[in-house]
């Protein structure tokens, strides 16, 4: 398996905008069949990195490589599908008309009635492109990058305007695109789909990759457990400082909030100070607190 | 590209707006201004009758509408909607798109060509010889692609609500002051000296050249060519830095 490129490979890519340095020496590669988040905050880099990997964009420095290829020829040989979120339709066709131009279009297409119904808009065929909701174009959007038999699937945003069932659908659909051993890269802001979706998720922080894993390593790596419980009486805070492994310490009237990267060890230490605690709750933090943990000690960083 | 090329046209011939006023309209100002002339008397200075002159006046009207009007605005909503980019994640070559939207308005400049020709035989006894009639389909036709040209710069150099009124007083522009609506020699001579620069100007000469059997000006064939290569040269430059800029 070494021999193969890998599906996406960034080296040292950087890209600025005036001052803004939108992504900066971003180096990671994508190996097939995983399915990968790229989370991160608005302003994060998301779609500058995700134009770079589809070369409408070009890297003031460092390389994209797609199967060991540029971006150009990797879409010219089929083997990319792409949903953006500032990709437009032509609009006064109908849903159909659009979806066979892309099937038309692609090297190894599939039957545009097939990517119809796999896309869940079977019944809105015959409808004008310029009469869609929100949700609706973002499955057109979807039937367009999968008109063929491609390797990689890239998807910007792809469940915005989506009400909570079509989202639902939607990865739905996506996981069966995963399971015939795509490789899927989806960028969002919703934590939750990154969680539920992903193999791996990628962090990105202005423009430079911040955390690269499991969801369960990126909660791991946040510091990650929370520790809440009650005292009696009062409560001696610069003791509960003490606490070997924290990493914050929040205490509102008798109620003590604690993070610690060993939850095990704290809470023995815990008892180690005489203190008995009542109520205790020991949870991992959720990936949406994960990814403020990171992003909020890197912004810390940066000041 | 063909299959863009088909959507392309199933999109413009299902617009009954731009078919009424590229393909019906032509002619229906055609009987407008020449309806009331008689067959004798000539346009000074052409030899031609109202009509054989107005004949070609609104043939090439016809084309340069439907060559300018449907693809400025509709690629520079295009540009700013995304299509643009959606397009070139497909295998569709760059220039895929501009060819595509070109041909479609060739297949529709068609039409509106042939139409004013047949009304204007059929209602005002306009006869030319067969070789007369080809030639002005066929340097009309040919002809339009300048406009063509015109239409893609235009569309990638205005956005969004810029575009409609930059087309506008090009295209009212071009057609007024080129001739197109009425002989240039009804204008005041400082006019006239502006028009003759025009393409549009050229354009129609062109075919009322034909239909006076003799060879066509130099100065028009400069304006022409001259424009040709300032307007798809300025598409070109304007596409790419678009490229970039996406």
């Amino acid at each position: 398996m070494t021999t193969t490129a890998p599906v996406v490979a960034f080296d040292q890519v950087s890209k600025a905008y005036a001052a803004v340095r939108a992504v900066d020496g971003l180096t990671l590669a994508l190996r097939p069949g995983e399915t990968v988040a790229l989370l991160g905050p608005n302003g994060a880099g998301k779609s500058t990195t995700l134009d770079l990997l589809l070369g409408l964009k070009k890297p003031d420095s460092g390389t994209v490589r797609l199967f060991g290829t540029g971006p150009r020829d990797a879409i010219v040989a089929g083997r990319v599908g792409a949903m953006l979120q500032s990709g437009g339709l032509m609009d006064e066709v109908t849903v159909a008309e659009l979806v066979r131009l892309a099937c038309d279009l692609h090297p190894k297409p599939y039957r545009p009635s097939e990517v119809l119904s796999r896309a869940g808009i079977a019944q809105l065929a015959g409808r004008k492109v310029d009469k869609l909701s929100g949700g609706q174009a973002q499955r057109v959007r979807f039937a367009l990058a999968t008109a063929g038999d491609s390797d990689l699937i890239v998807l910007d945003e792809p469940t915005t305007g989506m009400d909570v069932t079509t989202r639902q659908a939607f990865w739905a659909t996506m996981r069966e695109q995963a399971d015939r051993g795509r490789t899927v890269l989806f960028a969002t802001h919703y934590l939750e789909e990154a969680d539920a979706v992903a193999d791996r998720v990628l962090v990105l922080h202005r423009g430079r990759l911040l955390a690269d894993g499991t969801a369960a390593e990126i909660k791991a790596k946040a510091g990650a457990r929370r520790v809440s419980f009650d005292l009696a009486g009062t409560v001696d805070e610069a003791a509960l400082r003490g606490l070997p492994f924290l990493t914050s310490l929040a205490v509102s009237g008798r109620t003590v909030r604690i993070q610690s990267t060993d939850a095990d060890a704290t809470v023995h230490a815990l008892y180690g100070l005489g203190l008995y605690p009542r109520n205790l709750e020991v949870a991992g933090l959720g990936l949406e607190q994960a990814f403020v943990a990171i992003t909020t000690a890197e912004e810390a960083k940066a000041k | 590209m063909n299959s863009l090329i088909r959507l392309e046209l199933t999109r413009a011939l299902r617009n009954r707006k731009f078919l009424f006023f590229s393909v019906i309209y032509p002619s229906v100002l055609f009987l407008i201004i020449a309806g009331n002339a008689d067959s004798t008397t000539k346009v000074p200075g052409t030899g031609l009758t109202l009509p054989t002159y107005m004949m070609v006046s609104m043939a090439s009207f016809g084309a340069l509408t439907a060559a300018l009007m449907g693809n400025s605005e509709r690629i520079a909503k295009e540009r700013e909607g995304g299509w643009v980019r959606q397009l070139r994640l497909t295998t569709l070559p760059g220039r895929g798109y501009v060819l595509a939207k070109t041909a479609s308005a060739a297949v529709v400049s068609l039409p509106s060509i042939v139409i004013v020709f047949v009304v204007a035989a059929a209602v005002k006894d306009v006869r030319l010889d067969a070789w007369q009639w080809l030639a002005l389909t066929g340097a009309i036709w040919a002809g339009s692609l300048v406009f063509a040209a015109l239409g893609v710069a235009l569309g990638y150099l205005a956005s969004g609500d810029a575009v409609r009124p930059i087309t506008m007083i090009t295209y009212f522009g071009l057609s007024m002051l080129g001739g197109l609506w009425m002989p240039t020699t009804t204008f005041p001579d400082w006019l006239q000296d502006i028009a003759k620069w025009l393409p549009t100007h050229a354009y129609a000469a062109l075919g009322q050249a034909i239909e006076q059997s003799r060879a066509p000006h130099v100065q028009d064939l400069v304006v022409l060519v001259v424009s040709f290569a300032l307007f798809a040269g300025g598409a070109a430059w304007l596409y790419r830095k678009d490229t970039l800029k996406a």
